[in-house]
């Protein structure tokens, strides 16, 4: 076996080894202590009895099946979305998926409380509503090119911000406008079964598109003449492929609130340890957005008497990864 | 496979300015024509037109008789390979990555290329001297081993119709003569045709069959190399290059600037 593709399973295996242990150690995280034993006896179909079988099925699965999800998700459309705009800087708000799902759920906080589906409602409608708007801009300038979807992303996010200011300024100081702050930091606080379950559907169509649409995906790096020329439809390949990755970031954020960080910092964690930027390594960049995100919110949970916001702690722990690798592989950073 | 190549009054315009004003010529199977022209002339226009890229003002393009500017780009890359004069920045993808592309167009959306497909890959790497490097990254390459690469993909898109945008331009000179002979005896061997640009009319007289002059949007002369004379391709070449000399040597035309 050649030296890159071993280096490739071992890199393989050590974030999948990671990612079982930080989905464990999430499964053991908590204010209700549940022993390392219970939590195997349980996860084999057992039941330990009680109030830990509880905790453990309507909070502790959910909160932590969640965190890998969302972390897979984030860091596989963060890849996408790099490669698909050339831009190594590229986030889901380049085509305004954070900023809609923002207003969207700032609207649902100030015209019906803080009721959690309407939050949900909210978030995964005016994520999708600002992605139609982007890609009805492009159509009326018949420009259909990366560009145009960029500078059509900037036209929508900032009109959403423009109405999420006046939302704000609107809201009752009291619990609305916290509310609004606090779902702009993230958090699996409000996880349960129903609305993980409700969201799945949508996740899941999103990941399967990505990876039925792998080798298109790779094919849009090129440039616009050059993919185009290779037989790439691009018009309609690349709505399908941000169509994909706007239902699995928009269905992970409408549950969760805004997390950042994992969808920037996992596709540089993957192309930097694989050293190729092909669909596996934005399946690893997947893989290590889940690990990531799980022992944020791991930590989110523990660091703290209360939860803390994940976002900060998607930061904190993400930062030293990126810069332990920008260091060790430094000539091949810029 | 043949890409017998038709463009009647082709127009093309940036806005009001109006690039190319009505060009016509064909090429035929198996047939290798060099565009030449100044630079602004426009030639890179006219290839990314006849590709499909840019749309027209006026005229048509046909292959062996037939309409294609309106097809979608996955039968048109079946039909043309395009090798831009300038290739996009790719990073952390091997050699064999990126020659695999070429063979999106014939490969069902959803499915990856195998087996049968690297081993073609290799065979055209092999042709252009580049098989040992299957494995490397792309982007740590030489400008001029992307090229060869980028030629590699090119060919094994397996179309009847190259069309090739200063491929050479980052060739050392062992492998602008390598890389044009080569794709010489390719289309001798199976009917495919090659518009290529070339800075160097002196490379244009050694391997092609006929230089097209591309002047004021127009081609002013279709002019077959072998059976002309000196004396005529002279007067072809001063329609671009202004005053020039050719002299034959053993065989082989010479342009010198007079």
């Amino acid at each position: 076996m050649n030296r890159p593709i071993a280096r490739g399973r071992a890199a393989f295996i050590t974030v999948l080894v990671l990612t079982a242990a930080a989905f464990f150690l999430s499964l053991l995280t908590g204010k209700y202590p549940i022993p390392p034993g219970d939590v195997f006896r349980l996860i084999a179909g057992g039941d330990s009895g009680g109030l830990a079988g509880e905790v453990f099925r309507t909070l502790r699965l959910p909160r932590t099946v969640a965190a890998l999800l969302a972390g897979f998700g984030l860091g596989m459309a963060g890849f996408v979305y790099q490669t698909v705009f050339k831009n190594p800087l590229a986030s889901p708000d380049i085509i305004g998926v954070a900023s809609g799902a923002n207003l969207g759920a700032a609207a649902a906080i100030v015209l019906s409380g803080t009721s959690a589906a309407a939050v949900t409602g909210g978030a995964l409608a005016g994520s999708l509503l600002a992605v139609a708007l982007v890609t009805a801009l492009v159509r009326v300038s018949r420009l259909n090119t990366t560009a145009t979807y960029i500078l059509a992303g900037i036209v929508i996010t900032s009109l959403a911000k423009a109405l999420i200011m006046a939302l704000k300024y609107f809201a009752d100081e009291g619990n609305d406008l916290a509310a609004i702050e606090f779902w702009t930091m993230g958090s699996f606080g409000g996880v349960t079964p129903a609305r993980l379950t409700a969201i799945l559907p949508l996740f899941f169509a999103g990941i399967l598109g990505l990876l039925l649409l792998r080798r298109q995906i790779g094919l849009m790096a090129l440039g616009d003449d050059e993919s185009r020329m290779l037989g790439v439809r691009l018009g309609v390949v690349r709505a399908a492929v941000l169509g994909c990755s706007t239902a699995v970031v928009a269905s992970v954020i409408s549950v969760t609130g805004l997390i950042t960080f994992v969808g920037l910092v996992s596709p540089h964690i993957a192309r930097l340890i694989l050293k190729r930027s092909n669909f596996s390594a934005c399946l690893f960049s997947g893989l290590a957005g889940g690990a990531l995100l799980l022992l944020a919110d791991s930590l989110a949970r523990t660091l703290y008497r209360s939860e803390l916001p994940v976002s900060i702690l998607t930061t904190v722990v993400g930062v030293p990864f990126l810069v332990y690798f920008m260091h060790r592989n430094r000539r091949r950073v810029l | 496979m043949n890409g017998k190549l038709r463009v009647d009054g082709m127009r093309v315009a940036y806005g009001r300015r109006e690039i190319l004003r009505g060009v016509d010529f064909t090429l035929g199977e198996g047939e290798m024509a060099a565009l030449l022209g100044l630079n602004a002339s426009g030639k890179t226009t006219l290839l990314r037109a006849v590709c499909g890229l840019i749309p027209l003002n006026g005229g048509d393009c046909l292959i062996n008789g037939r309409g294609y500017l309106q097809s979608d780009e996955r039968r048109r890359a079946r039909l043309i390979s395009y090798l831009p004069q300038r290739h996009s920045r790719l990073y952390d993808l091997s050699v064999m990555d990126v020659v695999l592309m070429g063979f999106n167009p014939h490969i069902s959306l959803l499915a990856s290329p195998g087996k049968r497909e690297r081993e073609a890959s290799l065979e055209a790497l092999d042709h252009l001297g580049m098989k040992d490097h299957a494995g490397e990254d792309f982007s740590l390459l030489s400008e001029g081993q992307k090229q060869l690469v980028l030629l590699a993909r090119a060919l094994v898109q397996d179309t009847g119709l190259l069309l090739l945008d200063e491929p050479d331009s980052a060739l050392d000179y062992p492998n602008r003569h390598r890389v044009l002979s080569l794709l010489r005896n390719l289309l001798k061997e199976d009917g495919r045709s090659a518009l290529i640009t070339l800075h160097d009319p002196n490379f244009a007289l050694a391997y092609c069959d006929k230089l097209l002059m591309l002047r004021d949007g127009l081609i002013v002369r279709d002019q077959a190399v072998s059976g002309s004379g000196a004396g005529e391709l002279r007067d072809c070449l001063s329609l671009v290059f202004g005053a020039v000399d050719v002299i034959e040597s053993r065989g082989r035309f010479v342009m010198l600037k007079a």
